[in-house]
C-alpha cells in the first residue's frame, strides 16, 4: 500500500458492498456522476450478511486506515433477512472494537439501496473525512519489517 | 575459574557496568508481565521469587517469531524473491536469575539443534547468569531428571546465595569476562564461602528423590511396549490438547516454519509450535498421522522420555515443573514417568 | 461433620455408580482428586469402579460441557461425510452440570453438537469455584504444598507459612458475578438449587473498562493481553469451540498470523471472543486454565453484556429459545449505522 508520507497522504478505505443494493448504489452513484473521493476500494459480496469479522479485521490488518460495509435497508434484503442477521452482529463487533480501543470512525456500517446514488456518494464522503480526521490507521496493522 | 562474593548493592553495579555492553533480561515478579522476561531498566537486584517463572528461557534461543530471511516477491524488484539476511541489532544479551533446570535446558536442546545455525547463534548472542535454588517447589523435580537445584550446567555465571550475599562463580570463558565487570568492588571468596556452597551442593545430592537416572532405565525398555500401553488412554480422556505443556516447557524445541508476505514484501519467520495441536503433523494430502488425540499425548511424553534418550541419552526434561503446575488439567509428567518406569517391571522383552 | 462439598462428592459417585452399572450411560464425565493442592482433573469413568474416583470441590474450574461433543462422537461408528447418520440408539454419556456448564450443553444442543437424548445430566447447583489465582496471589505467591477446603474457608500451608483464607474472597469474578448458579437443564438434581443470586453490578468489570478513554483501552488492551503465549488452552477449554479447523489454522487466508507480535495476538483474542458472542455463558473455563493469566474472559463479558441490553437475551438459558446470533428483531438497534443516525436526515 505504498508509504505514507504526512503531507500527501491519503487514507485507503476497503468497502464491502453487498451486490444487490450497496453495490448497484455505487453504480448509480458513478452512472450519476456523482462525486464522492476516491478513496475507497469496493469489493463486491453477494449479501452484507457473507461479511464475516474476520474479512473487516483483514482489512485493518493489511493496512486499510478504513472499513466500509454495506449493505441494503433493512427489510429490503434481497435473501430476505441477511442484513438483519448481519445487523446484530455488525453492532456487537463495532462495541468489540471501541472496547478495545479501535478509534471510532475506522470500521463504519451503512445502508444504502440501489437507488441511492447520492446517498452513497454522501457516505463515502462522510467515512473518508473521519478517517481522514483519525490520520493513518496503526492500530491491528501487521508489519512484517 | 574466578569467583566473587556480592552483595546486593554490589550486583547492581554489576548489572548497570554489564549493561554498557549487554541488554540484560530478567524475569519481571509483578504486573500484567509478570513471569515474563523482561529487559532491565533498573539496575538494582531484581526480586526472584523462588521456584521457575512463568516463561521458560528458551524464549531467548528460540525468539518468537524468529525472522530467517527477507525477501521482496514485487516483479519489478532487481533482487525480487532473492533470499537477504535479516538486519540485526548487533546487541547481545544478558538473562540475569536463570533457574538450574532453565540454563541446563540450553545444553540438552543443543543436542538437537546441532545443525541449527539460529540456535547456535542465539547461544552465542545470550549468556546465561543463574541462581541457584535455595527452595524447592512442589513442583519441581530437578533431581529426578539428572539435574540439581544447585546445578550450574548451562550457566556462564552461576549465583548462589548464602546468608544474603551471592557466590558468583563464572563457569565458562565468557562468564570470566562477565564476572570480571565485578572484579573492582566483588570481594573474595573465602574458604568458609566456598564450604557452605559445598554443603549445599551436598544437600542437594543426597535429597530424598526415589527416581534417579530414568533415562538409564528408560533406554533399556522396548520402545513398541511403551508406545502400546494402557495408560495413554486416561491422558487423552482429560488432555485438552492446548500447548500450555509445550509452550511454557523449556525442552520442547519443536517449530513451524512460515512465509509471510504483504504489499510486495516477505520474510520468512519461525514460531514454536506444540506437538499436541492436529496441525503439527497434518499433511497437504489432508491425511493426518497423528490425527487422534491419544497420539499426540503419547507423543510429547515419548519424545521427551523414550525418543530423545534413545538417540541423546538423557530424558529431554529438567523437571522445571511448569507443565505440572500449568496443565490445565492436571497431566503431572511425574505420574506419566512413573508410569513409564514401571510399566512390564519384569524387564523388557528382548525382541 | 462433612461438608457441603463432601456431601455432593457422595451423591455424585452414588448416582454415576448406578448409571454405569445399569447401563444407562456408557461413561460418565466427573472430576477426580489432582496431584497438586487446589487441582482437581476432569475424568471419565468408564467402569462403575471408577465411580468412586469421583470428586467435587471449589477447584472445579474448567467447564466439562467441553468434553461433550467428541466424547458423544467417539461412541459412533465411524462414518464418512455423507454417510446416513447411524441407526439404533447409540450409547449415552452421563455428566455432571452447574448452572453454566448446563447452559453450555443447551447451546451445544441447539448447535446440533450434542443430542438430548443421548445425555443424562447430574446437575449441581454451583456455589461458585476459587481462582487458584487469587489464592496464589493471597498467599504472596509463596509454593503452596496443601489446601484444605471447608465450607466457608481455605485453609492454606506451605514451608513455614500457614493461612487461611476466606472462600468467597478467591472465588472467580465470574461466580461472584453470575446469577444463575443453578442448572437450567438436568435429569437428576444433586443438592439444593441456589434460586437467582441478586448481583449488584453484574458487568462492573466491563463497565470500568468501558468508562476509560479510547487511549486507555487500546493501552489496557496492548498490556493486559501481551504476555499471551498463544498455547491456545482458552480456546480448547471453552465448550463453544468445537470447529473441526479453527480460524487460527487457516492458511488461505491466512487471518491471524502465528507470532506473538502484538497484531497476532489481538486478533486473535479479538476473533475468538467474537466467535462466542452470543453464545457465552462467562463460565470461565478460559480464564481459569490459561498458564499466563490474560484477562480474555473480559472481551466475551463486554459481548454478553451488549447482548442482553440489546437483544435481551443470554446464552442457553432455555432449549425454546433461540440463540440470540441466530435470530434478529426487526426493531434491532442500529444507531450505529452511519445512515442511521438520528441527526443524518435522508436529504441533506
Ligand atoms: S516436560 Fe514439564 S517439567 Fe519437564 S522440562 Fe518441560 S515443562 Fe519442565
Ligand atoms: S497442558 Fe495439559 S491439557 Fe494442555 S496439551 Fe498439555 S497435557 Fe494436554
Ligand atoms: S468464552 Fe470462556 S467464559 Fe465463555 S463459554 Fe467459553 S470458556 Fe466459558
Ligand atoms: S490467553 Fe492464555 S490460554 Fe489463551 S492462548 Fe494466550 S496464554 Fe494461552
Amino acid at each position: 500500500m505504498g508509504t505514507t508520507s504526512e503531507k500527501n497522504w491519503e487514507p485507503k478505505i476497503v468497502a464491502f458492498l453487498c451486490n444487490w443494493c450497496s453495490y448497484a448504489g455505487a453504480d448509480l452513484a458513478g452512472v450519476s456522476r456523482f462525486q464522492y473521493p476516491p478513496n475507497i476500494r469496493i469489493i463486491r459480496l453477494p449479501c452484507s450478511g457473507r461479511v464475516s469479522a474476520n474479512m473487516i479485521l483483514d482489512a485493518l490488518r493489511s493496512g486499510a486506515d478504513g472499513v466500509l460495509v454495506s449493505g441494503c435497508h433493512p427489510g429490503d434484503c434481497h435473501y430476505i433477512s441477511g442484513n438483519l442477521f448481519a445487523r446484530r452482529r455488525f453492532a456487537l463487533l463495532n462495541n468489540l472494537l471501541e472496547f478495545v480501543g479501535i478509534e471510532p470512525g475506522r470500521v463504519n456500517f451503512s445502508w444504502v439501496s440501489a437507488s441511492e446514488g447520492e446517498q452513497f456518494a454522501e457516505v463515502v464522503k462522510e467515512v473518508t473525512d473521519k478517517v481522514k480526521k483519525l490520520g493513518p490507521s496503526t492500530r491491528l496493522v501487521k508489519r512484517i519489517g | 575459574m574466578k569467583a566473587l562474593k556480592l552483595d546486593r548493592n554490589a550486583i547492581g553495579q554489576w548489572l548497570s557496568n554489564m549493561a554498557g555492553e549487554r541488554d540484560i533480561y530478567a524475569p519481571a515478579s509483578d504486573g500484567p508481565a509478570k513471569g515474563t522476561w523482561t529487559l532491565l531498566t533498573d539496575y538494582s537486584m531484581p526480586e526472584i521469587k523462588p521456584g521457575v517463572p512463568a516463561r521458560p528461557v528458551k524464549n531467548f534461543l528460540f525468539p518468537q517469531p524468529e525472522t530467517l530471511l527477507k525477501f521482496s516477491i514485487v516483479p519489478t524488484d532487481p533482487d525480487c524473491c532473492l533470499p537477504s539476511e535479516p538486519e540485526e541489532n548487533g546487541r547481545k544479551n544478558v538473562v540475569f536469575g536463570v533457574r538450574p533446570c532453565d540454563a541446563r535446558s540450553i545444553g540438552l536442546n543443543a543436542l538437537a539443534c546441532k545443525a541449527d545455525t539460529y540456535y547456535q547463534a542465539n547461544m552465542d548472542k545470550n549468556a546465561i547468569i543463574g541462581l541457584t535454588c535455595s527452595q524447592v517447589c512442589s513442583t519441581c523435580f530437578c533431581s529426578e531428571t539428572g539435574g540439581s537445584p544447585m546445578g550450574t550446567e548451562g550457566c556462564d555465571v552461576s549465583l548462589t546465595e548464602i546468608d544474603g550475599r551471592y557466590i558468583a562463580r563464572a563457569m565458562t570463558e565468557r562468564g570470566e569476562e562477565l564476572l570480571a565487570l565485578a572484579e573492582s568492588f566483588g570481594k573474595e571468596v573465602t574458604d568458609s564461602d566456598f564450604s557452605a556452597v559445598e554443603a549445599l551442593e551436598e544437600r542437594a545430592r543426597s535429597g530424598s528423590d526415589e527416581i534417579r537416572n530414568p533415562e538409564e532405565q528408560l533406554r533399556k525398555k522396548d520402545l513398541m511396549e511403551l508406545y502400546n500401553a494402557p495408560f495413554w488412554q486416561e491422558l487423552a480422556d482429560r488432555c485438552i490438547n492446548c500447548g500450555a505443556c509445550t509452550f511454557l516447557c523449556p525442552t520442547c524445541y519443536c517449530f513451524d516454519i512460515q512465509d509471510e508476505t504483504l504489499h510486495g514484501k516477505g520474510r520468512r519467520i519461525r514460531c514454536q509450535d506444540s506437538c499436541m495441536f492436529p496441525l503439527f503433523t497434518l499433511h497437504a494430502s489432508g491425511h493426518n498421522p497423528r490425527g487422534q488425540k491419544i497420539q499426540r499425548v503419547r507423543n510429547r511424553f515419548m519424545h521427551k522420555m523414550k525418543y530423545f534418550p534413545d538417540r541423546f541419552g538423557p530424558i529431554s526434561c529438567v523437571g522445571c515443573g511448569r507443565c505440572v503446575r500449568d496443565c490445565p488439567v492436571n497431566i503431572d509428567i511425574r505420574e506419566v514417568m512413573r508410569s513409564l518406569l514401571n510399566f512390564h517391571d519384569m524387564g523388557s522383552v528382548t525382541p | 461433620m462433612s461438608t457441603v462439598n463432601e456431601k455432593i462428592t457422595e451423591k455424585i459417585r452414588s448416582e454415576a455408580q448406578r448409571l454405569l452399572s445399569t447401563g444407562e450411560v456408557a461413561a460418565f464425565i466427573g472430576y477426580e482428586a489432582g496431584s497438586l493442592p487446589m487441582s482437581v482433573r476432569p475424568f471419565v469413568a468408564r467402569k462403575q469402579e471408577d465411580a468412586s474416583r469421583l470428586v467435587w470441590n471449589s477447584f472445579c474450574v474448567l467447564n466439562l460441557a467441553n468434553y461433550l461433543p467428541a466424547l458423544l462422537k467417539s461412541f459412533e461408528p465411524p462414518r464418512r461425510p455423507g454417510d446416513p447418520p447411524p441407526e439404533g440408539p447409540l450409547p449415552k454419556v452421563g455428566i455432571l452440570a452447574t448452572g453454566c456448564w448446563s447452559r453450555n450443553i443447551v447451546v451445544q444442543i441447539k448447535e446440533n453438537q450434542v443430542d438430548r437424548d443421548r445425555v443424562v445430566i447430574v446437575g449441581v447447583p454451583s456455589r461458585g469455584m476459587v481462582s487458584a489465582r487469587k489464592v496464589k496471589e493471597a498467599v504472596g505467591e509463596r509454593d503452596i504444598q496443601t489446601c484444605i477446603e471447608e465450607d466457608h474457608s481455605l485453609k492454606i500451608c506451605g514451608e513455614g507459612f500457614e493461612q487461611e483464607l476466606n472462600r468467597w474472597d478467591v472465588v472467580r469474578d465470574n461466580c461472584k458475578t453470575c446469577v444463575h448458579p443453578d442448572p437450567v437443564i438436568y435429569d437428576i438434581l444433586i443438592g439444593d438449587p441456589a434460586g437467582e443470586r441478586q448481583v449488584q453490578d453484574r458487568f462492573a468489570q466491563v463497565d470500568e473498562i468501558e468508562h476509560k478513554s479510547l487511549e486507555e483501552r487500546w493501552n489496557w488492551f496492548a498490556d493486559s493481553f501481551s504476555s499471551c503465549v498463544r498455547c491456545y488452552a482458552c480456546r480448547n477449554a471453552c465448550p463453544l469451540c468445537y470447529c473441526p479447523t479453527c480460524f487460527v489454522d487457516d492458511s488461505r487466508p491466512q487471518w491471524v498470523g502465528k507470532s506473538t507480535e502484538q497484531t497476532d495476538t489481538m486478533l486473535f483474542h479479538i476473533l475468538r471472543a467474537y466467535h462466542c458472542a452470543g453464545r457465552c455463558t462467562d463460565c470461565g473455563s478460559c480464564e481459569s486454565v490459561c498458564p499466563v493469566g490474560i484477562p480474555m474472559r473480559l472481551l466475551t463479558k463486554k459481548l454478553n453484556k451488549d447482548v442482553l441490553e440489546m437483544y435481551g437475551s443470554e446464552a442457553g438459558m432455555s432449549l425454546d429459545e433461540p440463540l440470540p446470533l441466530t435470530t434478529y428483531n426487526p426493531a434491532d438497534p442500529q444507531g450505529f449505522v452511519l445512515t442511521e443516525k438520528s441527526e443524518k436526515g435522508g436529504d441533506r
